[in-house]
């Protein structure tokens, strides 16, 4: 992996804004309730800001790690703070900054302790943005924890419907998750004998023997992939998503999950390819089941955050798919989904956010003719849905086109499967948009407002995000390239396509019975 | 060489053709939604410019010999690479000046027909992108962009059927055409993926010339797949129901969808690929037997109905039915002969019945002839044109695409096809004329009533000068057969003229004159009861008026199979199982917890003890040492 060290530490500056955000809500006297929030919206505003630099400044020619800044940490044991971004974590960070952003701007008309959820809220930031840049093993994991933690406040205190049950659930699935990976990073940097946590030297240096990567590889799988939904892990995000007040349901879904398939990406697949192959088989039936499945149960769900949970669930399998096929496009299709599904997963909490601040339900059986009243939030609302069922020229499109590309040429009857299953997500996307946008309005609602231009604000950021990437997908394929490419090559040749023979004997047959 | 790149200027062309209305729905979207007559002068302009560059291109290549293309790699990753370009040929042609001047007319008419509307600059913005995405499907040179393009008129026409969205009908009916034409998009999806991953190719040229990796049975499940999305796009059986549903949406709309845009997108695929589904004889007969049993059910269909728009969208399935038996049958040009006159006078017939439906403010044609609809001259006669192209009238440019289908028909191998054909040309005549004796003839008339009203709501002279247009177009395009078909068959197949080619363009006329007749004796003489002979036959009548039932399989399959079966379970499995081991494993955990608690408290005294113990001894270690 070559390495591009940094003129200027952009990566730590994008840390400290936040932890200088952070201390200055700290420090903020108890019921300046505005200016934690001015202070919350410069500091992610910079924060985004810095996030579109560095997408714009990655250097596609030369790839590689890039921005690359190191500090020895704990040279004893050989742990050190390196943080860099290639092509993968690039679009991840400006993920993160939409998303920081505009979840801030989302929670502006939040009243109560309003102090404290910013300040959890930015420190929960810090850990995905340290998360997704971190090159050291023992700094990715304390990210990914200092990530996880913070959410449990912010779900049980400002939470809606059932947020202890949600709350708890979600804590002990993703700790459970946690407990999976620690072992796994001591075991790797152990049997490595180079007592480094380095990602980049483990790369370079160490030799994995087949069956100490297959073992790694399954502990970072599930461990990651619980937080990244994978089925038959998946059940805290459903009730994770409805408990959680609005901005935090948006970052959760929409980069949260991204860091579980981010950790099987950057841990798993670079450092245990042996076992990502090994496992593959599996992690596509998984990711195949849980497409199926999001779609069905949430075919039959009345809560609106439920429904967009089980989506979520459905779509994050998307990722594992193209994971799961070992190519250059299918990683390039799932990392995309990831950013894709990010941004469009986070417009939705955020359109119903707003409709249930005006509503106070997410029945969808309640609602109903909302575009009446409600067009600016309505039409948000569709913007995700339409995104969700993957119309061209909105982002989603593309990432999906890729992976079931991918998946068909390496796992044809998956393919057909999970394309045949988005007929059933169209429906189910516009079922509920038809019942909570159009129709009759309801006189319960007749009364209402639509939102304020300020509040459409972040709204507007990420359906333009949609649909800037969905007209545009070279801009973000281009830099996913840097790195895909690399990744699968460096597997050699051993990646076994099935043909087409099996399907074409077959049809043969059948065709010979046709007179 | 399968092509030559496309001359600089007509690349020009062909990019602001289809460029411009994305621009102005982006701009009426983004800036003018509030502000309707800036929102419809924007759209119309850029449909205007459309138009010229359209025809511009027309003029321009009238005399090519082999198509042009060129294209720019749009996205690439791995080796897999979207293009998106320009293919020009004759097909391609004449299909974006028809596209571009329906389009045209139709927004101009809508002008009127929608004043007042509160949504008049969304309904403006949505159909420039409706334009857009035609253009983008009929100047694609490969799959993936004709499959990006069929998407996006998928959703454009959801978003113009359902657009008065405080009717759930229409919310419900934009919904359905969604998701039906979704359905067959997921076997072209699994077809074009057969073609990329086992072919090897996606290009329309070469899918056409047969260079592609594919054996013999591939190539026919591929092309049954493609053909499966074409089933979805055309409402041809069995995805065919949600085409009179969508009559919920204005009916510019209905106009646009059926003669020139989504629909017709359909049969534009199958005749774009008409080189690649020839090299497949089963794909071809399969085609064949869904146009001819889609054109003779919903014949069936038409003949019962009391909507007047709904009759019109029954006839739009029939003839795309017959312009696929045409194709089917090897008849290139005879088939696209057939879509162009057929997009003139079903956007004349449409825009009639818009004119009507909006002085009286009914679709039921009883209620339309007794409220005095024949009173409004220039509608009727437009419309009675409109009906006598139809139904296959000389001199009317429906005539002669009728005669080239029918002589397409003659030349297949079977007979049977050529007197479904015949059948079907005499059920047409005869649900046509039904519809203009039931509104000419009415039974009891009010007098003075809603009538009287009809200035109040009255069509504007730009919306008749429309008419007007394509009235001339419906008379005069026949005229052209000749030189349209030298024109577009360079290098299309070419319809052999059978034995029966004779047979079959004498009975056609015959039997069109007696479908109208026997139109008149049941509907227009004074004797008739006005009661259709399907009607009399209860069940008969009841089977056509259902839709043959079809409906009733979609709900089940929805309601039942996928709702209450598929869906259900997987949420039983979700609260049972997986929240089931949940609580298994928390509950285990609190149990040994709780048992692990009570050895604890049991055991507290020599555990004390034992401490202390400890404690003891290592001071005393310590003193010690």
């Amino acid at each position: 992996m070559q390495m591009h060290a940094a003129q200027f530490p952009f990566l730590s500056t994008i840390l400290l804004i936040c932890a200088c955000g952070l201390a200055l809500v700290l420090v903020l006297p108890k019921n300046s309730n505005a200016a934690v929030k001015w202070v919350s919206a410069a500091c992610s505003a910079a924060a985004l800001a810095l996030s579109v630099f560095l997408f714009v400044a990655y250097d596609r020619g030369a790839g590689g790690m890039q921005f690359v800044e190191r500090l020895d940490w704990i040279p004893s044991m050989g742990i050190s703070y390196l943080n860099g971004i290639d092509g993968f974590a690039a679009p991840m960070l400006l993920l993160t900054g939409i998303v920081f952003f505009t979840g801030v701007v989302s929670m502006w008309e939040l009243d109560y302790r309003v102090k404290e959820f910013f300040a959890l809220f930015i420190l929960l930031v810090l850990g995905v943005y340290g998360m997704f840049m971190a090159l050291d093993l023992f700094f990715i994991f304390v990210w990914f924890d200092v990530s996880l933690l913070p959410m449990y406040l912010l779900i049980v205190i400002w939470g809606s419907s059932d947020r202890e049950y949600g709350a708890m659930k979600l804590t002990l699935y993703l700790l459970a998750g946690s407990a999976l990976i620690l072992p796994g990073i001591i075991y790797l940097a152990a049997v490595s004998g180079l007592e480094t946590f380095s990602v980049p030297a483990l790369l370079e240096n160490a030799s994995f023997s087949g069956f100490e990567q297959k073992t790694a590889f399954l502990l970072f799988y599930i461990g990651f992939g619980i937080l990244a939904g994978v089925w038959p892990f998946h059940s805290w995000s459903p009730t994770g998503h409805v408990a959680a007040p609005t901005a935090v349901s948006m970052l959760h879904a929409g980069v949260l999950m991204k860091i579980g398939a981010f950790g099987i990406l950057r841990i798993g697949m670079f450092l245990c390819p042996a076992g990502w192959m090994y496992w593959s088989p599996l992690m596509a039936v998984l990711a195949v089941i849980g497409i199926v499945y999001g779609v069905m149960v949430g075919l039959r769900q009345t809560d609106l955050k439920f429904v967009i949970g089980y989506s979520s669930v459905s779509h994050m399998g998307i990722v594992g798919l193209g994971f799961a096929t070992m190519t250059v496009d299918g990683v390039n299709g799932a990392v995309f989904q990831m950013f894709a599904h990010g941004i469009m997963t986070a417009l939705f909490f955020s359109a119903v956010g707003h409709i249930y601040d005006r509503t106070h339900t997410r029945e969808i059986g309640e609602l109903g003719g909302l575009s009446a009243v409600m067009p600016a939030a309505s039409s948000y609302f569709i913007i995700a849905a339409l995104a969700g069922i993957g119309v061209p020229g909105l982002a989603s499109f593309w990432a999906e086109l890729l992976v079931f590309i991918a998946a068909f040429r390496v796992y044809p009857a998956l393919a057909v499967i999970s394309v045949g299953v988005l007929v059933v997500n169209a429906l189910f996307m516009l079922r509920v948009v038809r019942n909570t946008c159009f129709g009759p309005l309801s006189p319960r609602w007749a009364h209402l407002k639509d939102m304020r231009f300020a509040m459409g604000i972040p709204r507007a950021v990420l359906a333009a995000a949609i649909v800037f990437f969905g007209l545009m997908p070279f801009l973000m394929y281009d830099l996913i390239q840097t790195a895909s490419v690399p990744l699968i090559h460096s597997l050699g040749p051993a990646i076994g396509h099935a043909g087409p023979e099996i399907v074409e004997t077959l049809l043969t047959k059948l065709m010979s019975v046709w007179p | 060489m399968l092509f030559q790149p496309v001359p600089e200027i007509s690349l020009y062309l062909a990019w602001t053709a289809a460029v411009v209305p994305l621009a102005a729905f982006g701009a009426i979207l983004v800036f003018f939604r509030r502000l309707p007559k800036t929102a419809a002068a924007i759209s119309v302009a850029a449909a205007a410019v459309s138009l010229i560059c359209a025809v511009c291109l027309l003029v321009r290549h009238w005399n090519m010999d082999a198509p042009l293309q060129s294209a720019v790699t749009w996205m690439a990753s791995g080796e897999f690479e979207i293009a998106v370009g320009v293919l020009l040929d004759p097909l391609s042609l004449v299909m974006l000046v028809i596209v571009a001047s329906i389009a045209f007319l139709v927004q101009v008419y809508s002008l009127g027909y929608m004043a007042g509307d509160a949504g008049y600059g969304r309904y403006f913005g949505f159909m420039s992108l409706f334009s857009w995405a035609m253009f983008g499907l009929v100047l694609a040179p490969n799959i993936v962009q004709v499959f990006i393009f069929w998407e996006l008129v998928g959703l454009s026409s959801y978003l113009l059927i359902g657009f008065w969205f405080e009717k759930f009908s229409a919310t419900r009916a934009g919904k359905k055409a969604f998701i039906m034409t979704r359905a067959g998009d997921t076997l072209f999806f699994w077809g074009w993926l057969i073609l990329l991953v086992w072919g090897g190719t996606l290009s329309i040229l070469e899918l056409n010339s047969g260079a592609h990796g594919l054996s013999s049975a591939m190539t026919t499940a591929a092309a049954l797949l493609v053909f499966g999305g074409i089933m979805g796009k055309s409402a041809q059986f069995p995805l065919m129901t949600w085409l009179p549903d969508a009559m919920e949406g204005p009916t510019p709309v209905s106009a646009l969808l059926h003669s020139a845009t989504m629909v017709a997108a359909g049969v534009f695929l199958m005749a774009r690929l008409f080189g690649f589904f020839s090299q497949s004889d089963l794909a071809m007969a399969a085609a064949m037997a869904v146009g001819t049993l889609s054109m003779l059910l919903s014949a069936t269909m038409a003949m019962v109905s009391r909507d007047i728009k709904q009759v019109w969208a029954y006839s739009t399935i029939s003839q795309l039915g017959f312009m696929i038996m045409a194709l089917a049958a090897g008849g290139y040009a005879a088939g696209i002969f057939h879509l162009t006159t057929h997009a003139g006078f079903k956007a004349l017939l449409f825009l009639c019945a818009g004119v009507l439906i909006h002085a009286h403010e009914t679709n039921d044609m009883f209620e339309l002839g007794r409220a005095g609809a024949r009173r409004m001259k220039a509608a009727m006669v437009c419309m009675t044109a409109g009906a006598l192209a139809l139904a296959g009238i000389w001199p009317f440019s429906g005539f002669f695409s009728k005669e080239a289908v029918m002589g397409a028909l003659a030349g297949a191998d079977n007979r049977l096809w050529l007197f479904c054909g015949l059948a079907g040309v005499f059920l047409t005549a005869h649900y046509t004329f039904r519809l203009i004796f039931i509104i000419l003839f009415p039974r009891t008339e009010a007098a003075g009533g809603p009538g009287a009203r009809h200035g109040s709501v009255s069509a504007n002279a730009v919306m008749y000068a429309v008419l007007g247009l394509l009235t001339v177009f419906t008379l005069a395009a026949g005229f052209f057969a000749q030189g349209f078909e030298d024109f577009i068959r360079i290098h299309g197949g070419h319809a052999q003229e059978g034995h029966l080619a004779s047979l079959a363009h004498i009975a056609s006329p015959v039997l069109a004159v007696a479908g109208i007749v026997a139109a008149w004796m049941q509907f227009g003489s004074n004797a008739s009861d006005q009661v259709g002979f399907a009607e009399k036959i209860g069940p008969v009548g009841r089977l056509f008026a259902r839709r043959w039932y079809l409906d009733h399989v979609y709900a089940w399959i929805t309601g039942r199979l996928l709702d209450r079966g598929i869906a259900e379970g997987c949420r039983r499995f979700e609260n049972k199982v997986i929240e089931g081991a949940l609580t298994m494993i928390t509950g285990g955990v609190v149990f040994f917890g709780r048992m692990a608690a009570g050895w604890q408290r049991a055991m507290i005294q020599p555990k004390l003890m034992a401490a202390f113990a400890v404690m003891f001894g290592l001071i005393l270690i310590l003193l010690v040492v």
